[in-house]
């Protein structure tokens, strides 16, 4: 037999299990427990179904997947590189996005605004853990509990960091319905979560919500420049869906070419989940200061909300400043059950609704903002 | 919200607040005295006129003077409210307009007793758990109600004993329109 398959013939035939490493077994088995997450935990299984498995293809011995001309590298260059992907999901969240309640009550306006506290502090304390200041931009964005934005700003700061962030920016959004109610009991006596909130029945007329997308595009896009793409593609969906002419445009960009993007996104986001890269120290400080992150916007939203109610004399539930985050609709969702374990007759959906949506162009403005702080350096 | 209205009756003045409470429970104090107040009618507030519907009581309309006795003034605040109407102060009750009989006179409720479940957001109805002549508890589940693409719990305001279910499964809802009608509490 030796002489019919010589050393080097079993060396070739071989390589693969010659070249796996340590690392790329922690890999492996960081993306089986991402594939456990989301399959058998449903967390968030559209997108961190594809990024486990980008995971699992890319840390395979001698991947060809994420060679030169591999697909997993075609699609990051492609997509992530040059922000594409992000920015065609978020034509589909602004095309499901319903900016009604937040149109019928402009104060919710406030609690989104209040939900990205935690992006800044986080910054702050990435910088005392010797991040640099991108990265830690970067890190703090996690706050901004919205995917694509998280992708985005994480792209243009720290493109080496996309992975953990994206990984902790998903995760935690699946944990909303988790982490968010412990927060606003720990927050909130039961008489405040028992606060009725009138449903409104102002009608919005066609004209305003045809004007709003384009006049929040003019005004955030001229205010923070970096901004502008997001905020563009999120206004650009809404204004279609809202238009009601282009319903076969609304419907690609919600559906299909949202799910489409969406499996190359998570695809990509996984094969940069590397091992020499993934398995760093920082990582763990990632996902530790973006729990972090998550947990200051939702008590600074609540606290805010506290303070909402003592001015306008108790007429506003301060449940709903937890669905300023963005994480839309998963927070407004959460308020609503748990205004309802309190009062099963109090329904606060629609205004925690407007909170939320509000939480999402906050989200934004927010990116918007570090990139200009930033100045958008690191390319 | 809070309204203060003052009204001018005769040669009297009330000051009359009416603090929602939701969109069809009302808290309403004249003077001293507090009632909750349900809003019966369905119509959408922007449109709706605000006409008392309460009727005068009989005589009413030869505009005797204001009893000193009667200091509560029992004024419906929006389109057929319904008012706990004490019954020794019906007597003094005022019409507030020339146009005052609205199409339902004002039926007496107990300040809990809510006859009818309503919707409490736009939304559609995805599952009805109780049919005619069920007995309920309070917060026990009548409907699912879709709204935003959160499965809203609707529970039973009250205990009581279902007469009419008002809509039926699949069915889309307005704010306030009616799910489910209870028989009358008996008051005796």
């Amino acid at each position: 037999m030796d002489g019919l398959i010589d050393a080097r013939t079993w060396g070739l035939l071989l390589q693969g299990v010659a070249n796996v490493t340590p690392q790329s077994l922690v890999m492996l088995a960081v993306s089986f427990v991402l594939l456990y997450l989301a399959i058998a935990k449903g967390y968030e299984p559209l997108l961190l179904l594809p990024i486990a498995a980008g995971c699992l293809l890319a840390n395979l011995p001698l991947s060809p997947l994420i060679a030169e001309d591999g697909m997993l590298r075609v699609l990051y260059n492609m997509g992530i590189v040059n922000e594409l992907f992000p920015l065609l999901i978020f034509i589909g969240i602004g095309a499901l996005t319903d900016f009604g309640p937040l149109l019928e009550n402009p104060r919710l306006v406030l609690l989104g605004a209040a939900g990205q506290f935690g992006i800044f502090l986080t910054l702050l304390l990435a910088l005392a853990f010797g991040f640099t200041h991108n990265e830690a931009a970067s890190i703090g964005i996690i706050g901004a509990i919205d995917g694509p934005t998280s992708i985005y700003v994480s792209g243009l700061l720290a493109p080496h960091l996309l992975g953990p962030i994206t990984v902790a920016a998903y995760s935690y959004m699946s944990l909303v319905p988790i982490i968010l109610p412990p927060i606003m009991k720990l927050l909130t006596t039961p008489a405040e979560r028992r606060i009725r909130m009138p449903y409104s029945q102002r009608v919005i007329s066609r004209r305003t919500r045809l004007l709003f997308p384009i006049v929040v595009t003019v005004v955030v896009g001229t205010l923070v420049p970096f901004a502008t793409p997001l905020i563009g593609m999120l206004m650009l969906g809404n204004l279609m869906k809202e238009s009601g002419v282009v319903e076969r445009l609304t419907r690609a960009s919600a559906q299909e070419i949202a799910n489409t993007v969406t499996l190359f996104l998570g695809l990509a986001i996984g094969s940069t989940m590397v091992g020499s890269e993934f398995l760093k120290s920082s990582t763990l400080f990632i996902l530790g200061l973006g729990i972090v992150a998550f947990v200051v916007d939702a008590v600074a939203g609540v606290l805010f909300a506290k303070l909402l109610n003592l001015i306008s004399g108790g007429k506003v539930n301060p449940l709903i400043g937890a669905a300023g985050i963005s994480a839309f609709p998963m927070a407004a969702r959460v308020v609503q059950k748990v205004a309802q374990e309190e009062d099963f007759e109090n329904f606060v959906l629609m205004h925690a609704m407007g909170a939320n949506a509000a939480g999402q162009v906050a989200s934004v403005v927010a990116g918007g903002v570090l990139l200009a702080l930033m100045g958008a350096g690191g390319r | 919200m809070m309204r203060r209205y003052t009204l001018g009756v005769g040669e009297r003045t009330f000051v009359v607040d009416v603090q929602e409470l939701t969109a069809d429970r009302f808290e309403v104090v004249v003077g001293d005295q507090r009632f909750d107040v349900t809003l019966a009618g369905n119509e959408d507030l922007p449109a709706a006129t605000i006409t008392p519907g309460l009727q005068p009581a009989p005589g009413a309309d030869e505009a005797r003077p204001l009893s000193d006795a009667a200091r509560r003034l029992h004024s419906p605040v929006a389109a057929t409210a319904s008012v706990p109407v004490p019954a020794a102060a019906a007597a003094a009750s005022v019409p507030l307009s020339a146009a005052a009989p609205a199409a339902t006179p004002a039926r007496a409720v107990a300040a809990r007793g809510v006859d009818v479940l309503k919707a409490p957001m736009p939304g559609l109805i995805l599952e009805l758990h109780v049919k005619p002549g069920d007995t309920v508890r309070r917060g026990q589940q009548v409907a699912v109600l879709e709204a935003m693409k959160m499965h809203n719990f609707i529970g039973a305001p009250r205990a009581g004993v279902v007469a009419e279910v008002c809509v039926a499964v699949g069915q889309a809802v307005g704010h306030g329109e009616a799910v489910v009608r209870f028989m009358p509490e008996s008051t005796s």
